[in-house]
């Protein structure tokens, strides 16, 4: 059956009550996010000065890496995209759409996933990179945090993507979407400052 | 009337949004504009603030139309824009 043609069931205001909690909820929790990413940038930044300061080895982006990262950002924001073309969707109801959408958004985080993994490979077996370096260190610990969100992103996408299949979603419904879809942009919002402090600003 | 159905949300999920494509054309610019301006190894002080407003007019972009802070209830603009000024302050001391 297509699920696009099935009629939405409207839901009842206590439902529409609590899925604006969970939203308020979802704000809340990605402030505090934003504090902890705020801290982690600042330390980099901070180490990078220190290094400079006392003569220490840096590291500066050739232009393969500079070109990785850069496709990199751009699958990120095309992900994003994904996701507010699927919210669209939903919002008129067209389930199939949402799901494309889903699974798009996943393939391009897996993606980005990939190109980070070819990044640290090169750092840590062509440049010898290390925690052990204060480069390393500051870098790996923020990108690294910032993929391990990626990761939960992409798992969260697949879980709601399976959710989407049962029919859960529909014009009026469809505040588990946004509510992933604020975390997975979230996400983008982080990458692009460091993308700049990281990668631009060296 | 508390068991009454009504639609997602409220007035704003029906309100006209932005087009996604054309916040995504504009990203995508911005994000070429900054690798560019890179190659042309300008001085520190000057590449880095106009780096850093590129970044956060991207960011706040992405807040505004993709996480619909701009149709959404001020108060989750609120709740986000607190820590954000504060990070914003942040980075900029510390890259300065």
């Amino acid at each position: 059956m297509n699920q696009t043609t099935v009629a939405p069931r409207p839901i009842s205001a206590e439902a529409v009550h609590a899925n604006e909690n969970r939203k308020f909820g979802m704000w809340l929790f990605l402030s505090s996010e934003l504090l902890i990413f705020a801290g982690l940038i600042g330390a980099f930044v901070l180490t990078r000065r220190n290094a400079f300061q006392n003569g220490l080895e840096w590291w500066e982006p050739n232009a393969f890496s500079l070109a990785l990262v850069s496709v990199n950002t751009f699958i990120l924001l095309a992900s994003s995209l994904m996701v507010v073309l699927g919210i669209e969707a939903i919002r008129v109801n067209d389930q199939r759409k949402l799901r494309r959408y889903l699974i798009l958004t996943a393939i391009l985080g897996a993606m980005f996933l990939g190109g980070q993994a070819v990044e640290y490979s090169l750092l840590i077996f062509e440049e010898g990179h290390s925690f052990a370096d204060p480069f390393g260190s500051a870098f790996f610990t923020l990108t690294g945090i910032h993929g391990l969100h990626v990761f939960v992103g992409v798992i969260w996408c697949l879980v709601t993507l399976m959710v989407a299949r049962r029919g859960t979603f529909s014009s009026y419904n469809y505040t588990t979407v946004e509510i992933f879809g604020l975390y997975w942009h979230f996400v983008d919002l982080i990458w692009v400052i460091i993308f700049t402090v990281v990668y631009l600003t060296n | 009337m508390a068991n009454t159905p009504v639609p997602h949300g409220d007035a704003e999920a029906h309100r006209k949004h932005t087009n996604p494509v054309l916040v995504f054309g504009i990203l995508t610019i911005a994000t070429i504009f900054e690798v560019v301006v890179t190659l042309f190894h300008l001085p520190q002080n000057v590449i880095v603030p106009i780096l850093l407003a590129v970044a956060f007019v991207k960011a706040g972009l992405v807040a505004a139309y993709y996480m619909h802070l701009r149709y959404e209830k001020w108060i989750y603009t609120a709740i986000f824009i607190t820590p954000a000024l504060f990070a914003v302050f942040l980075i900029f001391t510390l890259a300065m």
